[in-house]
């Protein structure tokens, strides 16, 4: 299994925030999945901390669309281009870390 | 070498080899092999299998010898034509016991075949062959070639026979008897004629080792003894024979001898009546009959031996053979010894009897001559004694004629009421009696003028009433004749002395004259005065006389030509005898003439007597009447008046047949015609009675132009025609029957009034068979006509003897014309040939057709031929039945001796065989000089078959291998020819293995195509030669298939265990040249200098060190080839060992310094050595005395690796070797090479080097080893490398290619392994994390979707650098199916992303998998 770890935690505003640390492909991405789940009832916004991931494909961006309406996602320069060309930014909130 | 196995017992392992002849092949097998060094067959090599195969299975005559002990062998043709009673002793045991009687003549020819590998030809070589019980001659043109083993080396000899026994013996007989008719005189003697032909049978002392020609002696039956007692010079016979009793009753005696001294103890001269020994004095009787000389019977002990002739030994025989006479007693024999080491067989015993029956032929002819001249020295002697007798008794003439002519008017008057026909015969009798009297006169006149014994008497006449009277004596012939006579005379006063009887001449002469030339108008006679002269003038109107012939008019026997007359009768004297009578009155005459116009002749007489001698004048005497019987005159001119009562007079009647005279004084040959030309209708009539008389069939016409037409419409056996005729005459007539090859041959006798040598020569020189001058006696006449026809049939057997002896000739004869045109040919031609003398196509003969050279050949020596020199030949031609032969033609110009027309006569003989055999030679030297040529089995057999394409000019040759091969394996030659065995059309796919079964290098022909099968190392391999059916596949032909198969077998043997070799050499070069597997980014090129090896001095190497470090080597050993190969596998080898070591490069080329020094050739080796870290780039390096690396980096900057530098290998061993460091960038390319691609002769090396570096630029982005194919493309010479070649290529970093299990869990690991490789390559930022995502997204795709229902299937992920593009594939094993709607976002997504990151994406869904080829250029 693609090594990939999942830490639940608060935000800043309090809110709800997930660090996630790793990588995200098909191997692993229901782990992202069941704790984004897991939040779904809980608060408005999650705050997913994507910083410490150096690969997103296309599998766990499936993931994310389910919940991008409420997501304000950490992202590094790294991750920049397939968020912006997968059309993840224009729906979710997105910002550098 | 004993023969051991007995019949019926088990046949020995390996005699299959002698399958292809059942009989011999028996015979063959039963040998004793073990007890011949060759031992068992089952233990022969390919070679002598493949040879004696050829022979049993060939029709052609051949034997050969294998082995140390040249072992015999021979097939059944040689085993009928050559070995008789050899047969089958001979088999296996060493040739020189088998031909021990001939081994000095064929053992040093064999021994030039086994030495010097060539093979030898002799043409009709002498044998004495000890095969019929006895020594005999023989002649055989053969071949020796040389058999080679399968090595290749000369252990035997195969020899081709053709026996030309028959043909050198026929040849030497037919020169003979060909010189036996060379006699170039016609006439001869008899003993001339026997000298000449002694002198023939001599120069054949072969088959005449000595001759004797005896004639019986019949000389009592020659009164004259004149004919054959001549005693020949050369071999001189003695004429002490005793008297003769007649043809063989009187014994016979020697006339003629050859190779023998006459008076040898078997040459007696004579040989008494009775005589036995040594030959009958009687003869053989009717026909030859053989002698044995070996016990000669009365020959005592110790005699003379016998003449041998051109042999060591006497002969044992002789032949005698009767001189057959035509029908008669035989003239006698001839005693022919016979050549002892030959039998007498059919063709030795007609040669002697037509040797004979020349002879008989030319004693016949000789005899025949004798007798002829014989009788015309009689005719001569005749001739003379008749000139003496005439002119003595010519006066008594008249008497005997008045007797004639009184009974006669006598018996006219009594007959006048008598039988029509006894009336006529009296007529004719009349007449003619009459116009020999007037003859006999004026014969006797000249005559009498001539000797001056004409007694004249002139009294004084009146003129003018003497010439009216007689002029009144033509008036009613005049008449008769339509024409006016005018007679005006006046009298003049006085009388003229004349002889009344000789004017009366005169007168009746110049007016018969006048009529017979006058066909219309006025016959004028007149008198007058002129002075003291008297003027007689006979003017007519007719047809004159030319201008020129008035001269000669009164010359004596000169006759005027002239267009027309009445009648061509006369004697050519009447105006000389004129103008004599006139001269003897003291007058003139003369003439003038205008042609067309008519004749004035004038005659002068004076008047008194003083002109005349006193003695000669008489008293005047009464006026008489006319004396003299104009009757003769007028006849002449006008014919014979009709008979009353006698309606269509017999005689005047053409061809109209008139009882014989009672007593015919000869008979002629019976039933021959005879055709008689003469215009005189009694002397046709009297003619025609006489040989109707002695029996000949006669016709009669009346003129040359009438004869023309009766011979051409019916030939007959002689002519009898007078010369002087009106229309064409004689001679004229004579002329066109030569002219004309259809009655060229008629026997023509001429008859003529004229006398005299001149007159027959001209008849004789038109070409007269003979010539009869009047008057001539029936007998005479009878005589020579039937000389004449039996001297015409006579000829007629000279030609069919002449057919006879060409026809005889074994030879084919031809004679044709000066345009070529074949007139005639023998029998052997059409034999040879097969057409007859009047099917012969083409205007030049059956060469006309064969083809451009071959009709180029033949025009040039027919032309040779014609310009006199010999012209010879050889030809193609085809047989009448297609059969294509060969035959040698000889030509020569000849006159032919009738027409003295230009012939070429040319002889030819069927030279097949030879032809054959040198083509045979020739076909197979061209084969074994292609098979020696060929690179390896495919070539040889593609080579084979164009050769044999071209020995046959075939269509096609065609080639199918059976082999282990899943389908039969096909060569062919040709355009348009198959080349897999499938796309063959199915028959011949079917007959074609039908074939293959059948027993090697036994050709089969079918038409114009052959089949063979021969072994071929991979299995049978059917052959077909295929002549597109132009013409049949001849037993020659198929020997030659049989050859070169057999050949072409050992030949692919040899090139299928060269290629083996070949092949082995390969796999051992390949394994010293360098790895087998490269590391990732490597590639290489090898081009060595010398093909076919592929091994040189240069190398390449690389060596995976145990730090994954990479050693790399690119080496040039001195020199090429094997050598070089040897020096640089030792070189290379130790390189390995030293990298391996770890010893660096520096360390490395020092060890290798001493190293080298140890190895021949090894000193100068060059060599550059490096160490590449093939992930972080860095490359330590050294140089020794190499050309530079080239490295190009991404941006196309070209750098040297000139750093390092050392001297080549072994140059100073022990001297320090420096070592250079560099870091060959990311997505550059590295090029070590040897020299051999860089430089050009007359180029500086850094040109080359450039050139080079832009060839790396220029396929900046190629794969390493698209790029290196690229480079030796790029800078290969025109016309190629001339040098070995050794290129290494390396681009960094090596592509990534890596294949995992279609399982989510690997696609981290990938991606890690992914993301290494790529930091390698220095990429732009962002663009690595960009070709990541790609990459993930595809192999995601593979696990998820390509192998959904097969999880764990292979992917694999292949990632390569250029230096400005990134390029990856993807490719699974299964199939995207089509996406469920659930995922349908997901994957759209994926595929979008794929887009995104990269900016070329394509995606190949196939049978075996999918795969996704990505490529991004690398900008910045």
């Amino acid at each position: 299994m693609t090594p990939l770890t999942v830490t639940p935690g608060t935000g800043p505003g309090g809110a709800p925030l997930l660090t996630v640390t790793g990588e995200i492909d098909l191997a692993n991405v229901q782990v992202l999945a069941r704790a984004l789940e897991a939040l779904q009832d809980t608060a408005a916004t999650v705050v997913l901390d994507l910083t410490a991931v150096e690969y997103l494909d296309s599998a766990g961006l499936s993931v994310l669309f389910r919940h991008a309406e409420r997501l304000e996602i950490v992202a590094p320069p790294l991750l920049e281009p397939v968020l912006t060309y997968s059309g993840l930014a224009d729906l979710a909130v997105v910002r550098a870390p | 070498m004993a023969r051991s196995l007995p019949a019926g017992g088990p046949e020995p392992a390996g005699s299959d080899v002698f399958s292809a002849d059942p009989e011999v092949g028996r015979d063959l097998a039963a040998v004793d092999w073990t007890a011949t060094p060759l031992g068992p067959p089952s233990g022969w090599p390919q070679s002598l299998r493949t040879a004696v195969s050829i022979l049993l299975s060939s029709r052609f005559s051949m034997w050969m010898a294998w082995g140390p002990d040249l072992t015999f062998f021979c097939n059944d043709a040689y085993r009928r034509d050559t070995l008789g009673r050899k047969y089958p002793w001979a088999l296996g045991r060493p040739a020189r016991e088998v031909w021990a009687e001939i081994w000095h003549e064929i053992g040093p020819r064999i021994d030039t075949v086994l030495s010097t590998g060539r093979a030898t030809w002799d043409q009709g070589l002498q044998l004495f062959l000890q095969r019929s019980g006895y020594p005999e001659e023989t002649y055989h043109t053969f071949s020796y070639s040389p058999l080679r083993d399968d090595g290749g080396a000369v252990v035997g000899m195969l020899c081709v026979v053709t026996e030309e026994t028959e043909r050198v013996i026929g040849e030497r007989r037919m020169a003979t008897l060909r010189d036996l008719g060379s006699d170039p005189s016609v006439v001869r003697t008899e003993q001339q004629m026997l000298d000449f032909a002694a002198h023939q049978l001599g120069r054949n002392p072969q088959d005449l080792p000595f001759t004797l020609t005896y004639l019986f002696d019949d000389r009592a039956g020659d009164a004259d003894g004149v004919g054959v007692s001549a005693v020949g010079a050369g071999a001189a016979t003695g004429s002490d024979g005793g008297p003769g009793e007649g043809a063989r009753g009187g014994g016979a005696r020697l006339a003629g001898a050859s190779g023998i001294a006459p008076g040898h103890p078997a040459a007696p001269r004579f040989l008494p009546p009775g005589a036995t020994a040594p030959w009958p004095a009687t003869g053989p009787g009717d026909g030859p009959v053989v002698v044995d000389l070996a016990l000669p019977s009365g020959q005592p002990e110790g005699a003379e031996p016998l003449p041998s002739g051109s042999w060591q030994e006497p002969p044992t025989g002789a032949l005698l053979v009767p001189l057959l006479r035509q029908g008669g007693a035989p003239y006698g024999f001839l005693v022919a010894a016979l050549n002892r080491y030959r039998p007498l067989d059919a063709g030795y015993r007609s040669f002697l009897e037509l040797a004979a029956g020349h002879v008989a032929a030319g004693i016949a002819s000789a005899r025949s001559y004798r007798a002829q001249q014989r009788r015309a020295e009689e005719l001569a002697e005749l001739d003379r004694a008749k000139t003496v007798f005439f002119s003595n008794v010519s006066h008594e003439f008249r008497t005997p004629l008045t007797l004639i002519m009184g009974p006669l008017e006598e018996l006219r008057g009594r007959l006048a009421d008598a039988d029509p026909l006894v009336r006529e015969e009296v007529e004719v009798a009349h007449r003619n009696g009459l116009r020999m009297g007037r003859l006999v006169n004026t014969l006797l006149d000249f005559s009498q003028i001539e000797a001056g014994r004409l007694r004249a008497s002139f009294a004084p006449v009146d003129l003018c009433a003497a010439t009216a009277d007689l002029a009144g004596v033509f008036r009613s012939a005049a008449e008769r004749a339509g024409l006016t006579l005018e007679v005006d005379c006046p009298p003049l006063g006085e009388p003229v002395h004349l002889d009344r009887s000789l004017w009366e001449k005169v007168v009746l002469n110049l007016l018969g004259n006048a009529l017979k030339f006058t066909f219309e108008g006025t016959v004028r006679v007149a008198v007058r005065r002129d002075g003291d002269h008297a003027v007689v003038t006979f003017a007519d109107t007719g047809v004159g006389i030319p201008e020129a012939e008035i001269p000669r008019l009164f010359n004596r026997f000169h006759r005027i030509r002239t267009s027309r007359a009445r009648s061509h009768e006369g004697s050519g004297i009447g105006l000389a005898l004129v103008r004599e009578l006139v001269s003897l009155h003291g007058g003139t005459i003369t003439a003038d003439s205008t042609e067309g116009r008519g004749t004035v002749f004038t005659v002068r007489l004076r008047f008194g007597t003083a002109h005349l001698p006193a003695d000669s004048l008489v008293a005047a005497a009464p006026h008489a009447p006319v004396t003299a019987d104009a009757r003769p005159y007028v006849q002449e001119v006008l014919g014979p008046p009709a008979v009353p009562g006698t309606e269509g007079g017999a005689a005047g009647a053409d061809g109209g047949v008139l009882p014989a005279p009672a007593a015919p004084p000869a008979r002629g040959t019976p039933g021959a015609r005879v055709l008689v030309a003469d215009d005189n209708a009694d002397m046709r009539g009297y003619l025609t009675r006489l040989l109707t008389g002695a029996g000949y069939r006669v016709r009669a016409v009346g003129d040359g132009v009438e004869a023309l037409e009766a011979v051409r419409a019916e030939q007959p056996d002689l002519i009898v025609g007078d010369v002087m005729m009106p229309r064409m005459d004689g001679l004229a007539m004579l002329a066109a029957l030569r002219a004309d090859s259809r009655t060229a041959a008629v026997p023509v006798l001429l008859l003529s009034a004229r006398a005299g040598q001149e007159a027959s020569i001209e008849g004789l020189e038109a070409g007269a068979d003979d010539y009869l001058v009047k008057p001539f006696a029936a007998a005479e006449l009878l005589a020579r006509v039937r000389a004449n026809v039996e001297l015409a049939r006579m000829r007629g057997r000279h030609a069919r003897w002449r057919a006879a002896l060409v026809d005889a000739l074994q030879e084919a004869f031809f004679v044709c014309d000066e345009t070529g045109t074949v007139l005639e040919v023998n029998a052997a031609y059409t034999e040879i040939l097969g057409y007859g003398p009047q099917d012969v196509p083409g205007p030049h003969g059956p060469w006309e057709e064969t083809g451009r050279e071959a009709h180029d050949r033949w025009k040039l020596a027919f032309r040779e031929a014609l310009s006199g020199r010999a012209g010879r030949c050889t030809l193609p031609v085809d047989r009448a039945d297609g059969q294509r032969m060969w035959i040698s033609v000889s030509c020569n110009e000849a006159r032919d001796p009738d027409t003295g027309r230009r012939v070429v006569v040319g002889t030819f003989r069927d030279v097949t065989a030879e032809h054959y055999a040198v083509q045979r030679d020739s076909a197979l030297a061209a084969l074994a000089l292609r098979l020696s040529q060929a690179a390896g089995p495919d070539d040889a057999l593609a080579g084979a078959l164009d050769e044999l394409r071209q020995v046959w000019r075939a269509d096609q040759v065609l080639a199918v291998t059976f082999g282990d091969r899943p389908e039969p394996c096909l060569a062919a030659t040709g355009e348009g020819a198959a080349d897999r065995w499938q796309r063959l059309p199915e028959e011949d796919r079917a007959e074609l293995v039908r074939l293959r079964d059948r027993p090697a290098l036994t050709p089969l022909a079918d038409g114009g195509r052959a089949h063979v099968v021969l072994e071929h190392p991979e299995g049978p391999l059917v052959l077909r030669v295929d002549l597109g059916g132009r013409r049949p596949f001849t037993p020659e032909d198929q020997v030659l298939l049989s050859l070169l198969a057999g050949r072409l077998a050992q030949g692919l043997t040899r090139a299928h265990q060269a290629d083996q070799h070949r092949r082995t050499a390969l796999a051992l070069q390949r394994a010293i040249l360098g790895p087998a597997r490269l590391p990732q980014g490597f590639a290489v090129r090898y081009e060595p200098a010398v093909p076919p090896l592929e091994v040189g001095g240069d190398w390449y190497d690389t060596v995976p060190l145990p730090d994954g470090r990479i050693g790399i080597v690119v080496g040039d050993c001195v020199g090429r080839g094997l050598d070089a190969a040897a020096v640089m596998g030792q070189l290379r080898s130790a390189c390995r060992a030293l990298l391996l070591q770890e010893a660096g490069p520096a360390r490395t080329l020092a060890a290798l310094d001493h190293f080298a020094a140890g190895v021949p050739g090894a000193l100068c080796t060059t060599l550059f050595c490096g160490v590449l870290d093939p992930v972080t780039g860095r490359l330590v390096y050294a140089g020794a005395g190499h050309p530079p690396g080239i490295l190009t980096g991404p941006d196309g900057r070209v750098t040297l690796l000139d750093q390092g530098r050392g001297l080549p290998l072994a140059v100073r061993p022990g001297a320090e070797r420096p070592e250079a460091e560099c870091v060959v960038p990311p997505r550059s390319t590295l090029l070590l090479y040897t020299d051999g691609l860089v430089e050009r002769r007359r180029r500086p090396l850094n040109e080359g080097i450039t050139l080079a570096g832009e060839a790396l630029q220029a396929g900046r982005n190629l794969s390493a080893d698209a790029l290196a194919a690229r480079v030796m493309e790029r800078l290969a010479p025109e016309d190629g490398y001339d040098d070995d070649v050794a290129l290494l290529l390396y681009r960094h970093p090596g592509p990534l290619e890596l294949t995992f299990p279609a399982e989510s869990s690997q696609l981290a690991v990938t991606r890690g392994t992914l993301r290494g490789w790529l930091r390698r390559c220095d990429l732009p930022p962002g663009l690595a994390q960009r070709v990541l995502v790609a990459a993930g997204e595809a192999c995601a795709n593979a696990v998820e979707h390509g192998h959904r229902d097969h999880p764990g299937g292979p992917v694999r992920l292949c990632v390569a650098a250029g230096a400005d593009e990134i390029r990856l594939t993807v490719e699974d094993s299964g199939r995207w199916k089509p996406p469920r709607a659930e995922d349908s976002r997901h994957r759209g997504r994926g595929i979008a992303l794929m887009h995104a990151m990269m900016q070329e994406v394509a995606v190949t869904p196939g049978e075996a998998g999918t795969t996704v080829r990505m490529l991004t250029r690398i900008e910045g």
